[in-house]
């Protein structure tokens, strides 16, 4: 990765450590991390190259590469860090101003966090996650109505294509305490 | 042995296998289950991408539920379930006004009194190598199996407090206290693609791949898991990695529940043995069973 350095650049690095207790520039680039990935190779930025990234401000890097996607949150990053940095959370705090709309870029796999909206909607109307629908609608959001159709006909047979979750008794207070988290999010 | 008990979404939905299994062996070692009232989803890989509030309230508030209960212990079979549980329940024990706004959005106060457990952990620790051993009626002899815990299970390792974080062995001990030959690999806690199955199945079928092929390589006759997002990405999707990979693998992907069940005698139905994309009749027929 070439770097160049056009402006003072700790400005996030500082505030994912206001936010998450993680400092970035622990990292000596060992590579421990992007080694231990299992879908770096899928990634235009590898977890140690993000590192190095928000060492020097390159948020626009960190963002258009769309790395954060692609992690599937296995943790084997934040494991094997010999510095300890907790790099997963790292993530988790960027994905999180993003999906909290704190920072608007270009993601080249919107696929991803549309697919943990849709959840968490899911979620909110019956308390659990209504599988069916899930792969359901992400098929007609990713507009590839048949991905997986091979898989539909063996798993109704195996009685695994399942309808709506049982309804939870706890479903009401459940909403509220949704309703409330974003209010204080919306707060902060 | 009494104990307050969270499915979670998978195992009350595609994942009924594990739920079947679990409490069928349950019910045969003296493990006492009762439900979490009114449980709802612990928030899986999506709370945490949203918010850190959200991703330790959700699992929170099943946690209270369990102790306004009266249980001080929660066995969760499903790894993403547990390893949202603990490290919710660890989030709280550190971070003081993380508590505090927990509190504030849940409108109650969870004491942290129940302790987060996992079934391997109950069998060992609780039940015994001794009498599990004693349960056996069924020999699955030369029936070769690998161990594959996830990702999820042993991680991150100060909170999940798993005999190893990079090998374990707990999965492969309890088999082999019912007879059963789990062979060595080096595959035990690579991450399967988890939820990515939903939104990018090529990344799964990737990861798929590799893990199928170490176990091909290692000798077994069935890949032994504890996680239904492990479950369901080995087993549902290898037609395609044979169409994509040109490689046949025809391994079953069997809960350590259901290979449980079936040496202590329990019938295919029982468990669920027929929910599974790849049969696992031919690989348990050859050892006089189903």
């Amino acid at each position: 990765m070439r770097i160049e350095v056009t402006r003072e650049c700790q400005t996030l690095a500082k505030e994912i450590e206001s936010l998450t207790g993680e400092n970035v520039n622990l990292c000596y680039q060992c590579r421990r991390c992007t080694l231990g990935c299992p879908t770096a190779c899928d990634m235009a930025l590898k977890p140690h190259e993000m590192m190095r990234a928000l060492q020097f401000g390159l948020e626009e890097e960190v963002f258009h590469s769309g790395m954060i996607w692609m992690c599937v949150s296995c943790e084997a990053c934040s494991v094997r860090c010999p510095q300890n940095i907790d790099i997963l959370r790292v993530i988790d705090c960027l994905r999180e101003l993003v999906m909290s709309e704190r920072v608007i870029a270009y993601n080249p796999h919107p696929e991803i966090p549309s697919m943990h909206r849709l959840f968490l909607t899911l979620v909110n109307r019956y308390g659990r996650v209504y599988e069916t629908a899930l792969a359901f609608i992400m098929n007609l959001k990713m507009v590839e109505p048949f991905k997986d159709i091979d898989l539909v006909w063996p798993m109704i047979t195996k009685g695994r294509l399942t309808g709506p979750p049982r309804k939870s008794g706890g479903l009401k207070g459940f909403r509220q305490m949704l309703s409330t988290t974003r209010k204080i999010e919306g707060e902060s | 042995m009494r104990y307050a008990y969270f499915p979670g979404c998978t195992l009350d939905a595609s994942a009924k296998d594990y739920d079947m299994s679990f409490r069928w062996v349950c019910r045969s070692v003296g493990i006492d289950l009762e439900e979490v009232k009114d449980w709802v989803c612990c928030g899986a890989f999506s709370a945490r991408a949203r918010s850190r509030l959200l991703a330790v309230a959700m699992p929170v508030g099943n946690l209270a539920r369990a102790e306004q209960g009266g249980f001080n212990q929660m066995i969760v079979p499903c790894s993403v379930g547990l390893a949202r549980m603990r490290v919710a329940q660890h989030a709280l024990e550190t971070d003081r006004s993380l508590r505090d706004r927990v509190d504030e959005v849940l409108e109650e106060r969870y004491n942290g009194t129940v302790r987060v457990v996992h079934p391997l952990d109950v069998l060992l620790d609780e039940v015994g190598v001794e009498t599990l051993r004693a349960r056996v009626n069924q020999r699955l002899r030369g029936l070769k199996v690998v161990c594959y815990y996830g990702c999820s299970l042993t991680r991150p390792p100060e909170v999940a407090g798993f005999d190893d974080t990079e090998y374990p062995m707990s999965m492969d001990t309890v088999l082999r206290s019912a007879g059963l030959e789990t062979v060595d690999w080096a595959y035990k806690t690579e991450c399967c693609g988890a939820h990515m199955t939903v939104s990018r199945p090529d990344i799964v079928l990737h990861l798929a791949h590799r893990i199928l092929r170490a176990a091909k390589g290692a000798g077994a006759d069935v890949i032994a898991v504890c996680c239904p997002f492990c479950q369901a990405n080995l087993d549902m999707r290898q037609g395609q990695i044979a169409e994509a990979y040109g490689e046949r693998f025809d391994i079953p992907v069997l809960y350590f529940t259901q290979l449980l069940g079936v040496t202590y005698g329990a019938y295919s139905r029982e468990l669920g043995l027929g929910r599974s994309m790849v049969s696992p009749q031919r690989a348990l027929e050859n050892y006089g069973v189903l």
